[in-house]
């Protein structure tokens, strides 16, 4: 199919493109590197009256470090800069590691890592790793500007607390402390296919090896990435073992994810995976903080 | 000489990449009109009437054509059990019945495809639904509703063989092997969905240009229920972007040109062009036969063979298209490319309200060709013997007598193709017989992977069977004055990606002694070239190849004998071959063979069940590769369609209706999901009936992956999976690692 008829706008600077969402209101929606919206135009599950294509405003591409070890990734950097960027492997090397599972070359070259955020698929990589990573988001708008944490940024499927005349202009990831070792496991039918389940651990050690902090987010398993409080009640503080990984699985799986049925599984076997890739990350996310992360 | 045997640069590469070759769909002619077809989108009920008046009245809109527009509203490769559009006021019983979603009811003809669309959800039909049957099982059951009341019976096809005496036997055999095994559907997804345009040429012909596989027989199917003579129809194949069976039977033509005709007749001297999106693509055409195998043999401690059992039992769908003659194959296959001096098969075919079903490379082969594999590895279980020695011990050779007690023809090198391709995997011969080396045993000590390794074989028929009598026709031109200049070779066998159309070429350099650079193709137009039968069952470089052989002798005869230009036109006709008896089985079910073996190496994730095939090796007796490189392409294309149907593939209809009606639900394998390592060995030992050699072999990888995969998950978990595909959640609650 093709969408219903829209006007388009490409504006050249971060002012005019806000002027332009300022003006169309609810009638306005960005468009990044579409490799969503434009699917979900097509098939008219979107149905824009007005886009206004940030692609022509190159001062929202760009990766930058932050004096504290972090990074502040420009909303229009293509996922396949993030993936290859030096810096990004240094300091973030999970970012590497699950770009590989969003999609194909050719979407990621085109995607970019702020748009996959703002789209908040619950099924999408970044808005999970966003959350995982405890960013702060950069919300702009005519009137001025605001920070989110990814974790209260998303709040439903597909569903932001953009308001139509904002847009996300920039993602700041805080540093990993020492000892912080990070991991991404999927399944999925297809490789660049939809996850059935997919879960990211990423874990600080202190310097007895105790567990210092861990954020475990669990993804295609509900209606938004979920973050686990379990694992936190259960890690934290205790040195990390096979048995009390095994016990976050089970907690997480019993009361933190709702799964659902559909064509490609059961909500039991999501259950499953959950429970199995749950103690892979944590025990992997483990050994790589106690090697230094 | 010298222009077969190695692998020259395609003779469509060229415009495939550019983009300046023309698919159907990229083909438009001034002032065109763009129609839509409703489908039912029932499984299946009795239209009581038809209302269009509101589609008819929106401005834009050219025409609306229903059944009472269909002259003889009728067709079928196989047999006219399909209404070309259903609904009430044709002469003909029961055409006013939907059977499945796709049945199509109107065709829609506007100004643009917007508008066509719109007016077509704007038609409004009365139906009286009827009970929906999906299950054969139900269908076959005495008190089932009848799809087709005229035929008394859901059974449409049945054949039958009957090969020695198997319940004595089954007393000599020291151990039984019984199962029940499932094989799912399959959808093409060929990359170019439907697609044509229609309109009266300049000789005033009813023309079609769409996407086929046989342009005579499509030209054939749309002459009868337009009711105009064959010459008044003519079918040109431009481009065509895949087909593996799928194009085998109408899906657009007779629309399109039903249309063309409609509109010409009302003084409207304008085209009409389609196209399908993958969602109607996907509804509305065939899918391969699911296959419901049960199967009891037996063998002797020494690991022979003597009672094979099958009943087969094949879902057709609404429509016959093509599953008698897949049933057949399916039939002979079914007890592998061994000699088992006792045989009983019966084999059914039965209409369902369920996407009709057919053709779809292998044809019944793969099918037949996993129960016979999984009972060869089971017996060899049984009997604590090796998967390759069991094998050895029964394969077919020179002379051996099929189960339809005829010797096989021609010559025989089974076991030489399972040789080879049983050393390239790991097996070695020892003195006691076939062994897996003792290295690939091990089941591999990462974690939760687990490795595994099998083995298949089969044989592969080439050509059209029982009976059918085998025929292909090439015409070639010479011109030139002392020498040959140049040369038309005219041919309308299809190019649909596989480079048959290379291939032709090469055979022609090579009949003529003249280089490849001369001879220029005509391809694929009733108009212009002779019948040359489908591009299905891997019959085209064989047939294709015997009649340019035999055009081209004629040709340089004449040329010797000073005609100038000159014209010569050869029919090849085969060796007779015969149909099943009805009593026995007894045939000579086909001209020529293609033999093939093929090992696969597995991980399987016991805690999550994914399964990654790591590794495949597929040696193929071709007898001779014409294009060294087209044949490996063909192989490697073969075995990334199998490993996708034993592994990713699945396609879901429930109460008739599909459920994966798009590639995010149909989920197929990516150039990332292929095997790691795919090692194509290409054995040429001579086929003496066929061109310098040549068998065909494009679909034979196809058969024994599935089985071969299975074995080795099996080797990997423990645990003998009946049913594919092998899903991770199928792995997982077949290991009782989870239940769900």
């Amino acid at each position: 199919m093709k969408p219903i008829q829209f006007d388009y706008y490409a504006p050249t600077s971060v002012d005019e493109g806000l002027d332009k969402l300022t003006e169309l209101g609810y009638d306005g929606k960005v468009l990044a590197g579409g490799q969503s919206l434009i699917a979900a135009m097509n098939f008219r599950m979107a149905r824009p009256a007005a886009l206004v294509d940030l692609n022509r405003i190159p001062e929202l591409a760009y990766i930058k470090p932050t004096d504290d070890g972090g990074l502040a990734i420009g909303t229009m950097t293509r996922v396949r800069r993030v993936e290859q960027d030096a810096e990004v492997a240094k300091r973030f090397p999970l970012l590497r590691e699950v770009a590989q599972f969003i999609g194909h070359a050719q979407v990621r070259t085109r995607g970019t890592f702020g748009g996959a955020i703002a789209h908040a698929d619950p099924a999408g990589q970044l808005p999970a790793i966003s959350m995982a990573m405890n960013a702060n988001l950069l919300v702009c708008s005519k009137t001025g500007e605001r920070w989110v944490n990814a974790t209260d940024f998303i709040f439903g499927p597909f569903m932001t607390v953009l308001e139509p005349q904002e847009m996300l202009a920039e993602v700041v990831l805080p540093p990993n402390p020492p000892r912080t070792g990070s991991v991404y496991k999927q399944v999925s039918r297809q490789k660049g296919g939809y996850a059935q389940a997919a879960v990211i651990a990423i874990m600080t050690l202190d310097e007895a090896g105790a567990c210092q902090n861990v954020r475990l987010v669990m993804m295609s398993v509900g209606e938004t990435p979920i973050v686990s409080e379990k694992a936190v009640e259960i890690l934290v503080g205790q040195k990390p073992s096979e048995q009390a990984f095994k016990a976050v699985a089970e907690a997480v799986v019993t009361g933190e994810i709702d799964p659902a049925t559909d064509l490609h599984a059961t909500a039991d076997y999501r259950r499953q995976l959950v429970r199995v890739l749950v103690v892979r990350a944590l025990t992997e996310a483990c050994e790589r903080a106690s090697k230094g992360g | 000489m010298g222009a077969i045997g190695k692998s020259i640069k395609r003779v469509d590469a060229l415009g495939k990449v550019t983009g300046n070759a023309l698919f159907p769909g990229d083909i438009n002619k001034p002032n065109q009109t763009y129609a839509k077809i409703l489908f039912s989108n029932v499984p299946h009920a009795r239209i009581i009437k038809i209302d269009a008046s509101e589609a008819e009245a929106m401005p834009g809109v050219v025409a609306v054509l229903t059944a009472a527009d269909v002259p003889v509203n009728e067709y079928g490769l196989n047999n006219m059990d399909q209404p070309v559009l259903c609904g009430p006021g044709a002469v003909k019983p029961y055409t006013d019945r939907v059977r499945f979603i796709g049945d199509q009811i109107a065709v829609i003809v506007a100004e643009s495809e917007a508008i066509a669309t719109r007016a077509r959800d704007l038609i409004k039909i009365d139906y009286e639904m009827l009970p929906v049957v999906t299950d054969p099982l139900d269908a076959m059951k005495p008190d089932a509703i009848l799809l087709h009341p005229d035929k008394g019976s859901n059974t449409f096809g049945h054949y039958l063989i009957r090969k020695g005496d198997v319940s004595n036997a089954f007393k000599q055999a020291d151990v039984i092997i019984e199962a029940e095994y499932r094989t799912p559907a399959q959808e093409h997804v060929f990359l170019q969905p439907e697609a044509g345009i229609a309109y009266i040429d300049e000789e005033g012909r009813v023309t079609v240009e769409a996407s086929g596989q046989w342009v005579h027989e499509d030209q054939h199917q749309i002459a009868h229920a337009l009711n105009l003579p064959l010459e008044q129809v003519r079918v040109i194949y431009p481009a065509i972007g895949g087909a593996f069976g799928g194009r085998e039977d109408i899906s657009i033509q007779i629309a399109l040109a039903l249309a063309a005709m409609r509109l010409h007749e009302r003084g409207i001297e304008r085209p009409v062009k389609i196209i399908w999106s993958r969602e109607e693509s996907i509804i509305g055409h065939h899918k391969r036969h699911p296959y419901i195998i049960r199967s009891k043999w037996g063998a002797t401690r020494e690991g022979k063979v003597i009672a094979a059992e099958n009943e087969l039992i094949a879902d057709g769908g609404a429509y016959y298209y093509t599953s008698t003659k897949v049933l057949g194959n399916a039939t002979l296959m079914c007890t592998g490319p061994y000699e088992i001096p006792n045989v009983h098969v019966d084999s059914y075919a039965v209409y369902t309200n369920n996407i009709p079903n057919g053709a779809f490379r292998g044809f019944g082969g793969p099918q037949g060709a996993f129960a016979a594999e999984m009972q060869m590895d089971k017996l060899a279980e049984a009997l604590r013997m090796d998967p390759v020695e069991i094998r050895m011990k029964n394969i077919l050779h020179t002379g051996s007598l099929l189960s339809v007690g005829t010797p096989i023809p021609g010559q025989v090198n089974l076991e030489e193709v399972l040789r080879q391709c049983a050393l390239k995997a790991g097996w070695h011969e020892t003195p006691s017989g076939w062994q897996l080396k003792a290295s690939m045993k091990n089941q591999g000590d990462d974690g939760s992977k687990r490795r595994g390794i099998g083995i298949g074989v089969a044989f592969k028929n080439i050509g059209f069977s029982f009976g059918y009598q085998e025929n292909c026709t090439a015409e070639i031109e010479l011109h030139g004055d002392a020498e040959i200049d140049q040369v038309i070779l005219k041919h309308a066998g299809a190019e649909v990606g596989q480079g048959a159309h290379t291939v032709f070429i090469q055979m022609a350099a090579e009949a003529l002694d003249v280089p490849i650079d001369k001879i220029s193709l005509i391809a694929s137009d009733t108009a212009v070239t002779g019948n040359s039968g489908s591009v299905s069952a891997s019959r085209m470089t064989f047939m294709a190849g015997n009649a340019i052989r035999g055009a081209a002798a004629l040709a340089l005869e004449k040329w010797q004998n000073e005609e100038r230009p000159t014209v010569a036109t050869y029919t090849y006709l085969a060796p007779k071959t015969t149909p099943y008896d009805p009593h026995t089985g007894r045939s000579e079910p086909n001209v020529a063979y293609g033999y093939v073996a093929e090992a696969a190496e597995v991980l399987v994730d016991v805690e999550t069940g994914e399964l990654k095939i790591t590794k495949v090796i597929c040696a193929d007796d071709v007898g001779k590769a014409i294009s060294p490189n087209l044949v490996k392409g063909q192989i490697e294309g073969a075995v990334v369609q199998a490993l996708g149907y034993t592994t990713i593939e699945n396609f879901i209809q429930k109460d008739g209706y599909t459920l994966t009606k798009n590639l995010s639900t149909y989920v197929i394998p990516t150039v990332l999901d292929v095997p790691d390592e795919v090692e194509s060995i290409i054995l040429e030992f001579p086929e003496e009936r066929g061109p310098w050699g040549a068998r065909g072999m494009a679909e034979m990888p196809v058969l024994p992956l599935a089985p071969a995969i299975c074995a080795a998950v099996k080797q990997a978990t423990g645990v003998w999976f009946d049913e594919f595909p092998l899903t991770p959640e199928r792995i997982l609650t077949g290991i009782g690692e989870f239940e769900n």
